[in-house]
């Protein structure tokens, strides 16, 4: 069928009355193309409400005066502070989980940030054979369920009878391994996409200006990467703190139980009271924390290295997670 | 004095590819020397191996007579000003000129005082307290040359280091780049495609092609004397076209070409050689004279295409022997005559005819014959993108 033959078919019949009567599904004064998408902007402030609603009720409920963690009975903090019995901060369960659960985010990034940093710079530098191979098997770890690597590692530190493994025993040592092993993987790839930004230029000046390797990696390619490490720093406590597959497979006795542990532990037992909730917030104030001081040094190390301008850019260089 | 760099059967092979094929090159103490050529040609490849990024395959690099082939870098007294300048970012000014002398434990009131010298002999004096991301381009790049001058190097490498600026900036600082050379007296390799650039600044010229240096020469030699087709054809609009030599009866000193049906005198290059060759001439040196004019060395034509550049017209013509030619006409306001479709008489005088041999190696010839019509679109909007 030819142009000429169809065109004026369309003309006539379809196109007209159809794109007449969608127009009238959206009233006049609501349709501006040049305006605010509102469908989409109302659409992203439901799913955030969705997603904290629960959240923010959850915290309220820390402050609840009676036992019940659905029904509102006045306002108190005794779950957190003041009853010998109730309180969370007089409970040595609880807190120990707490002091359980910071430590291992703490072991965590001061291991697996510098590895991290030192794989990635070695990743990039390396190449022809083999090292293509290592850059997709890197990426591994991300996608591993994360079920699977804790049961892998549960296999191999109890039962191989072979150094370094059988040197591993349950517990915070097998703990903090595992995280780290898991964590190490985006710690390399968001360095290694900074690195990549950063390119081998700066380095090359340095060594053409009489730095030695150390010193070009000191005085330059350090500073430089600064915001990337710090925003490794946070991935991985947020990584760890928030973990509970792994850090429970490698626990070994009560001793060993994080907050995450405990809730789940008793988040559905009969037990359970608002004083769960109180836990519950500390792990969300503990991550909130950790985000804005990461966000305010990034911001801070920026500025001054001139690198990266403002707190917009932490966050993309969170998000390298994704790009990489 | 000091300065002065010989490459000895200089080889760098990435895999199969070889980046730089044998070359050798004397570049005396306090000459300003250019390595030009197009993309992949070797020319970068060859200033990394001077300044110690790439340990060459084969071959020396002597510095004052010392091979400095396998050494680092930072034990090298050669320094380079990147292409995008390579400042620090988290350093100010300052800090950047300091770096090198820093790492050579130069005492601190020594680094004060010739960081400053080194910036006001850049004229940044002012600026020592920004951020390079708070410079402009031009800015930048004083400051990349004082950061490297400031070590009072032997030699000092640029890479393509007015490639970022635009156009009226890099012209300005081609003039100051080379008057600082002057003033410092320290020998300067520098990089470039740009012709332009090259023939301006240079003491001396390498015209690099696939890995190998083409001809060496003064800016003159290499553009008046091309030695090879490529040096003529990379070297500006050079008109290259095909012919037979003979012999001129009337004078020893010339050749007679012939260019289709048309025989002309030309009274440079090889005039000894015999049987086919190339010819060329550049576009300035071809003159359009009113079609029927009654001279030697005329070739009848038609005008194709002018092109506005603005100081030139450029205008394309179409030879009946079917070759393309471009000539450069000075704009005295008026482009009469120059219409397309327009006959006109094209007079090459003798001596702007260079007969090029045709020992010419036969892997250089795809650039040369290319057919003319690429040849000739590609260059107009190359020489209008330079006003």
């Amino acid at each position: 069928m030819s142009v000429a033959e169809r065109e004026p078919a369309t003309e006539g019949t379809a196109i007209v009355p159809a794109s007449g009567s969608r127009r009238n599904l959206i009233p006049r004064r609501l349709r501006n193309p040049w305006g605010e998408p509102r469908f989409l902007v109302a659409g992203t402030w439901i799913y955030i409400a969705w997603a904290l609603v629960p959240v923010v009720i959850a915290i309220l409920f820390s402050f609840n005066a009676g036992r019940s963690r659905s029904v509102w009975q006045g306002f108190s903090i005794k779950w957190w502070w003041g009853d010998p019995n109730l309180s969370i901060f007089h409970d040595s369960d609880y807190t120990h989980a707490l002091v359980h659960s910071l430590l291992l985010a703490g072991l965590d990034m001061v291991i697996a940030t510098p590895l991290g940093v030192l794989l990635a710079l070695g990743l990039t530098r390396w190449r022809g054979r083999g090292s293509g191979v290592a850059n997709s098997l890197m990426l591994i770890p991300l996608v591993t369920p994360e079920i699977v690597m804790a049961v892998s590692l549960l296999v191999v530190f109890t039962q191989l009878a072979l150094v370094p493994f059988s040197l591993i025993h349950l517990g915070t040592t097998a703990q903090v391994v595992g995280q780290v092993t898991f964590s190490l993987s985006y710690v390399v790839i968001i360095v290694r996409s900074r690195l990549a930004g950063i390119g081998g230029q700066y380095e090359e000046a340095a060594r053409d200006l009489g730095a030695t390797p150390i010193q070009a990696l000191r005085l330059v390619l350090i500073p430089l990467l600064l915001p990337a490490i710090l925003a490794s720093m946070l991935i991985v406590f947020a990584l760890s703190i928030d973990d509970f597959v792994v850090t429970q497979y490698m626990s070994s006795n009560s001793t060993t139980t994080t907050i995450p542990m405990y809730l789940y532990s008793n988040a559905r037992g009969g037990t359970s009271t608002p004083a769960l909730n109180a836990l519950a917030t500390i792990l969300v104030v503990v991550t909130l924390v950790g985000v804005t001081v990461a966000y305010l040094l990034y911001t801070i190390v920026g500025k001054r290295t001139g690198s990266a301008g403002t707190g917009a850019s932490a966050l993309r260089e969170l998000s390298g997670i994704e790009a990489a | 004095m000091a300065g002065e760099v010989e490459l000895r059967g200089l080889c760098k092979r990435f895999d199969d590819a070889v980046a730089v094929d044998n070359i050798d090159a004397l570049i005396h103490a306090g000459e300003f020397f250019s390595l030009l050529g197009p993309s992949g040609c070797g020319k970068t490849t060859t200033l990394r191996m001077i300044a110690g990024f790439e340990r060459p395959t084969s071959g020396e690099i002597l510095l004052d007579g010392v091979d400095v082939a396998q050494t680092p870098p930072h034990r090298r007294n050669v320094h380079t000003v990147f292409q995008n300048y390579a400042l620090f970012p988290h350093l100010n000014v300052f800090d950047n000129v300091a770096f090198g002398l820093r790492r050579r434990k130069v005492a601190r009131d020594e680094v004060t005082r010739r960081v400053n010298e080194a910036i006001e002999l850049v004229e940044l004096g002012g600026l020592a307290a920004r951020r390079p991301q708070q410079l402009s381009g031009g800015q930048q790049q004083r400051v990349a040359l004082a950061r490297a001058l400031v070590l009072r190097p032997a030699l000092l490498l640029l890479d393509e280091p007015l490639g970022a600026l635009d156009a009226k900036i890099r012209k300005q600082l081609r003039l100051e780049l080379k008057a600082l050379q002057e003033e410092v007296g320290i020998t300067f390799v520098f990089v470039t495609h740009d012709q332009e650039e090259a023939l301006s600044m240079s003491d001396r010229v390498a015209v690099m092609s696939n890995g190998k240096i083409e001809q060496v020469g003064t800016p003159a030699t290499v553009y008046e004397d091309p030695g090879t087709v490529f040096v003529a054809d990379f070297l500006g609009v050079s008109n290259l076209m095909d012919a037979e030599a003979g012999a001129d009866p009337g004078s020893p000193d010339q050749c007679a070409v012939t260019i289709g049906d048309f025989t002309l005198r030309a009274a440079c290059g090889d005039t000894s050689a015999r049987g086919a060759v190339k010819v060329v001439a550049r576009p300035e040196r071809i003159q359009l004279l009113a079609h029927g004019s009654e001279r030697d060395n005329c070739l009848p034509g038609m005008v194709e295409r002018t092109v506005y550049v603005g100081a030139t017209l450029q205008v394309m013509v179409r030879l009946v022997t079917g070759a393309q030619l471009q000539a450069s006409v000075t704009n005295t306001g008026s482009a009469d005559g120059f219409d397309s479709g327009a006959p006109v008489s094209v007079h090459v005088p003798a001596d702007a005819l260079r007969v090029l041999g045709a020992e010419a190696p036969p892997e250089v010839d795809p650039e040369a014959a290319a057919p003319d019509e690429d040849a000739a679109a590609a260059e107009p909007s190359q020489a209008a993108g330079k006003p």
